[in-house]
């Protein structure tokens, strides 16, 4: 009764009490057909995503206990502390941070450079784009190791093309100081054509009447360039900042598989692995990962903040 | 290159800004087609020559062409099993990541229900989450069900694909209602709309889609490397990568490996680049 006299004043439908309103939803196929995908949907979330996801959160707060989990010892921040004061994991910030320098700065001006030659040409853009592509395809363990062969200090190819040009040789990825531009350089040539592909439907998305504008009011290339394409690729150039910044940040195959000189490329994710599968310490490579979590958040809202466009067409 | 000399050999025309805009995209290009392809020429020449040649000569041709790479590698080691692994790994989750991103799609761009953007912004939330983070309780987990070291503890947790419902929930919503109206009004169940009307409608990014998750699932390294332990159960990459530690500094050995695991990839990327380039331009152009 008082649900009846509570939906009139809202509900310009029949009147009717929770109970009709309910036996209403369940003889609705609709209802029955999205409940039974969605059920298993969230069921396999909950066991696979969301359950993980706690369970990090508690493993890093425990000294985790191998034989009996459910004994682990709570210990607060104190996993977090160890992080902080372990020297490798500051080797292992500095390598990341570096590396996903170097590919940033490596890719994003040359994936737009690629993009605008793609977009003028008219003949064999498909060819140009299906070539671009391949290496992105391939394993990255299969192109770590043919990269170890080509950048072999003795025998390798690059050094050869080094020589023969009359340039002086380079360790490549056995000398401490040029692994890591090495291994970035690697990563650029894998990478590029799935940026230059998003970047290039996103010029193919600018209309055409804004150049026709600019052109009437008689901007150069460059002006047009840099008034219409560059602002009208806000959103494009956000997202793959932002793809490029959690990409670099989670590297892991390449640095794992090809083996620097030394410490070169310990990046976060490749410690958060020791540490948890050859040293067993779960609270700890667990912890260390979190640190990760939280630093990209962070640069993801700041690029959020400051290369969002205020304005859309 | 053919272009620059062209560029070069036409004095007879006046060299205009326009002539130069109209080639040098083709030299960059045609400079990045070659940087692309190079080391797979390397890689696939590599592979039929001798360690002493490959360590030695500067030629770029094999000087005498040997199979004997590859027949060490498929006898040695277990390639052929473990290219049976990875294909059975990748078939079984492309189908259950199609099945499962059109279904989830499909709800959540055609059917109204409480929380509905509430729920699609946690599932999303989840794709912010670095793998590293869950990597450690996500084995527990999978080891509490008894599938480590089992193919099976890859495949189920990959069920779903976050990537692949927005996807296809993006796609779901150009399809008009009044196609989903049409077919409840002539007596049409759910399950017959979404698998003769909506289905086949959403062919285009299913087919992205499918390419996408078996290529990534064919590459994918660092969760088999977790869960699949012993030999026998390893995935071609697996396998590859333990190459490095059996054999040191044997190139020859490593770019037959690499032929064998990239091989299968390049031939359905050669079938299906145009879905795979369509995909990856839907995901892109809303930002």
């Amino acid at each position: 009764m008082t649900t009846q006299t509570a939906l009139r004043g809202t509900m310009p439908v029949p009147r009717r009490s929770l109970g009709t309103a309910i036996t209403k939803l369940l003889r609705r196929p609709q209802f029955w057909f999205g409940f039974l995908i969605l059920l298993p949907i969230l069921a396999w979330y909950i066991v696979f995503s969301f359950g993980p996801l706690l369970r990090a959160f508690w493993m890093s707060t425990v000294q985790y206990d191998l034989l009996n989990p459910a004994d682990s010892k709570f210990v607060g921040l104190r996993n977090f502390q160890q992080v902080f004061s372990y020297p490798l994991f500051w080797i292992a910030v500095q390598r990341t941070i570096t590396f996903a320098l170097y590919v940033y700065v490596g890719t994003l001006p040359l994936a737009i450079f690629v993009s605008l030659c793609l977009v003028a040409v008219s003949r064999g853009r498909s060819f140009y784009q299906f070539v671009l592509y391949l290496p992105v395809v391939v394993s990255y363990v299969a192109v770590a190791l043919l990269f170890r062969m080509l950048m072999d200090p003795q025998t390798g190819q690059f050094n050869q093309i080094l020589t023969a040009l009359g340039l002086p040789r380079s360790l490549w990825i056995t000398g401490p100081n040029s692994a890591l531009p090495a291994i970035a350089m690697i990563d650029i040539w894998k990478g590029l054509g799935f940026h230059v592909i998003i970047i290039t439907a996103g010029l193919l998305g600018i209309p055409e009447e804004m150049y026709d504008a600019a052109k009437v009011d008689g901007a150069g290339a460059w002006h047009r360039f840099r008034f219409v394409t560059l602002p009208l690729l806000g959103n494009t150039l956000l997202l793959e900042s932002v793809i490029i910044v959690m990409g670099t940040l989670q590297a892991f195959t390449n640095g794992e598989v090809i083996g620097c000189a030394g410490d070169s490329c310990m990046w976060i994710s490749r410690l958060v692995y020791t540490e948890a599968f050859t040293n067993m310490r779960f609270g700890f490579a667990t912890a260390s990962a979190f640190v990760l979590f939280v630093f990209i958040l962070g640069l993801t809202v700041v690029q959020m903040r400051a290369l969002k466009p205020d304005w859309q067409y | 290159m053919q272009k620059s000399v062209a560029l070069s050999a036409a004095p007879a025309r006046p060299l205009s800004f326009d002539w130069v805009m109209r080639f040098l995209p083709h030299v960059v290009l045609l400079i990045l087609t070659f940087t692309s392809v190079m080391p797979f020429v390397w890689m696939f020449l590599g592979s039929f020559k001798t360690y002493i040649e490959i360590t030695s000569s500067r030629a770029l041709l094999p000087v005498s062409w040997t199979l004997d790479n590859y027949i060490q590698i498929t006898q040695r080691i277990g390639f052929a099993r473990a290219f049976l692994n990875t294909t059975m790994v990748a078939v079984s989750i492309t189908f259950a990541t199609l099945l499962t991103s059109s279904l989830a799609g499909y709800v959540f761009a055609k059917y109204r229900f409480w929380g509905r953007e509430r729920l699609f912004t946690v599932l999303l939330s989840t794709m912010m989450v670095p793998f590293a983070v869950v990597l450690v309780p996500l084995y527990v987990t999978v080891a509490n069900l008894g599938l480590a070291d089992k193919l099976i503890g890859i495949v189920i947790t990959s069920l779903c694909s976050t990537f692949g419902i927005f996807l296809m929930r993006q796609f779901m919503e150009t399809i008009p209602n009044d196609l989903i109206d049409a077919g409840r009004i002539d007596g049409a169940g759910e399950w017959w709309i979404f698998s003769r009307v909506v289905l086949p409608l959403a062919k285009a990014p299913l087919s992205a889609l499918a390419v996408f998750t078996f290529l990534g699932t064919w590459d994918s390294f660092l969760w088999p490397l977790v869960v699949l332990t012993s030999p026998e159960n390893q995935t071609l990459p697996l396998v590859l990568a333990g190459l490095r530690n059996l054999y040191w500094s044997r190139y020859e050995l490593y770019a037959a490996g690499s032929m064998l695991t990239v091989l299968p990839v390049m031939i359905l990327y050669a079938i299906a680049s145009k879905q795979f380039v369509r995909g990856i331009a839907m995901t892109g152009i809303k930002g």
